[in-house]
């Protein structure tokens, strides 16, 4: 049955990557690896891991990476998205963390950092650093239900997979419904429409990352290193 | 106490000063305008200086905000080509038209206006280009008001007007957390909300050529649409005139476009 490894948050970090690799050859039924952004950051220099990524060794899954949130910065500062500039980091970390992260990667993966993508969609399942509204967008299990079944409508998917906020959760939309009653120039009616049942899987980040079969809605959290955090989380 | 709440008035000058008779005629003194003074209309600076002259409280519609920081807008603003041409036409004119005065004015409208627990946007709190239409997702819009802070929620840029009241809702959710094999299930209820659409007083498409508005009694809670009769036919001639496209006549003596309305209403502008 085919698998997909959900990896985010690597922050530069090569040996949590080759920890990470050398775990999945050891999974049965792996197809996939999608890093959910987040390939740099500010703590490692993070040419060695952009390097492993475009170009994989033998053996290694090979990678699909989307940007996040720390790659957003990083092309804001360095004149790859208009006018902006790394506010948000700016504002939150100061000028040192913007210098550590221009530092931290090479100027000739910055082609490449460009051209990734925001999200994938895949069967019907968006897989994105942050949310559709934004890369910076930190769905938790204590997000309104309302805020993430928007962010699950705006793509028209039934899973949303996120890692912004580096936790591993799974959140099932389950039921529920609402009245509407619009009044209008040609009159009065109501409607009811029924909450679909959808869900949002947060896949962790750096060492912590997930396993996910689309055929069965099954989803596995792990620890690079460690034993499983779960046994496998499977609502289908 | 009852305030009217007026939008999209694109550059049409006897449209705006019959709705602006109608709500003085009911003696209401607080007006609330949703932005898009001008655009596709022949009078710019004429409806922007009334608006100026009467003090309107107003948000910055998407016309207003493209004629001071240009056409950028993904494609979300224009449903084909053809409307895209028109539409760029209609900007051009629009901005060699006005003065640098009024621009200024525009530039410095606000995107949101806030009264208590009422919110004034022009298209939804997300993005002046963002089209809220009555068939929308109802969590979707429920979203959109609750998100924002806001019980009753006043929009315009669609040109129909509505009022739409989201009641009696839940969602059921079940949280499994990474280290935990039991989960744990929850129940939201979901506040009542309102999303009124005041259509528009310039550029009417409900199907009728009537100038249209909204009045809020906030006392009794009452919402009325109402619509005016004006003189469309001298609007329609001041179009041509000015050498618009005559589509943007044919369509004001219709009531109605065919083609503009947005494809996908969870489509939020990304510029």
């Amino acid at each position: 049955m085919e698998r997909w490894a959900l990896v985010s948050g690597l922050g530069g970090d090569l040996e949590v990557y080759e920890q990470i690799q050398r775990e999945l050859k050891k999974s049965r039924g792996l197809e996939r690896l999608f890093v959910l952004g987040d390939l740099i950051g500010p703590r490692h220099n993070s040419d060695a891991l952009l390097k492993r990524l475009q170009e994989p060794e033998r053996g290694d899954l090979q990678p699909e990476c989307i940007y996040g949130w720390w790659e957003e910065q990083l092309l804001a500062e360095r004149g790859y998205r208009g006018e902006r500039t790394a506010e948000a980091l700016r504002i939150n970390h100061g000028n040192d963390a913007v210098e550590g992260l221009l530092t931290s990667v090479d100027s000739g993966h910055m082609t490449w950092l460009a051209s990734l993508q925001f999200g994938f969609i895949e069967l019907d399942c968006a897989l994105l650093h942050g949310s559709s509204a934004d890369v910076g967008d930190e769905l938790k299990p204590t997000s309104s239900p309302l805020i993430l079944l928007d962010r699950l409508t705006r793509l028209d998917v039934n899973r949303l997979f996120t890692a912004r906020s580096a936790q591993q959760f799974r959140l099932d939309l389950n039921g529920g419904a609402i009245d509407s009653h619009i009044k209008d120039l040609n009159g009065e009616q109501n409607q009811q429409q029924a909450a679909p049942k959808r869900s949002v899987i947060g896949i962790g980040s750096g060492e912590l990352f997930s396993l996910y079969a689309p055929g069965s809605d099954h989803i596995e959290f792990l620890k690079a290193g460690g034993k499983p955090v779960s046994r496998g989380l499977g609502f289908g | 106490m009852a305030h009217a709440v007026i939008s999209c008035l694109h550059a049409n000058l006897a449209a705006v000063e019959a709705v602006l008779d109608d709500i003085d005629q009911q003696g209401i003194e607080t007006i609330t305008c949703l932005g898009d003074l001008v655009g596709y209309g022949p009078q710019p600076n004429e409806v922007v200086e009334l608006v100026r002259q009467r003090a309107i409280p107003t948000c910055q519609g998407c016309w207003d905000e493209d004629i001071i920081d240009g056409l950028n807008a993904c494609e979300c603003s224009y449903p084909s080509q053809l409307a895209e041409r028109r539409g760029h036409l209609a900007h051009q004119w629009t901005e060699a038209k006005m003065t640098e005065d009024n621009k200024a004015f525009l530039a410095s409208l606000p995107t949101s206006l806030r009264r208590d627990k009422l919110l004034f946007v022009h298209g939804s709190p997300n993005s002046q280009h963002e089209y809220l239409l009555p068939d929308m997702n109802a969590f979707a819009a429920l979203e959109r008001v609750e998100t924002a802070g806001a019980e009753t929620l006043f929009c315009g840029h669609t040109h129909q007007p509505y009022v739409r009241e989201l009641r009696g809702g839940s969602i059921r959710v079940r949280v499994q957390h990474h280290d935990s094999s039991s989960s744990e299930e929850q129940e939201m209820t979901l506040p009542m909300r309102r999303i009124v659409n005041a259509g528009s007083v310039g550029e009417p498409r409900h199907g009728n050529t009537q100038a249209t508005y909204v009045i809020h009694d906030e006392a009794t809670g009452d919402l009325t649409i109402r619509e005016v009769n004006y003189d469309v036919a001298k609007t329609c001639q001041a179009i041509i005139d000015a050498g618009l496209p005559e589509v943007f006549a044919w369509r004001l003596s219709h009531g109605f476009e065919y083609a503009e309305r947005a494809d996908d209403a969870s489509h939020v502008c990304e510029r």
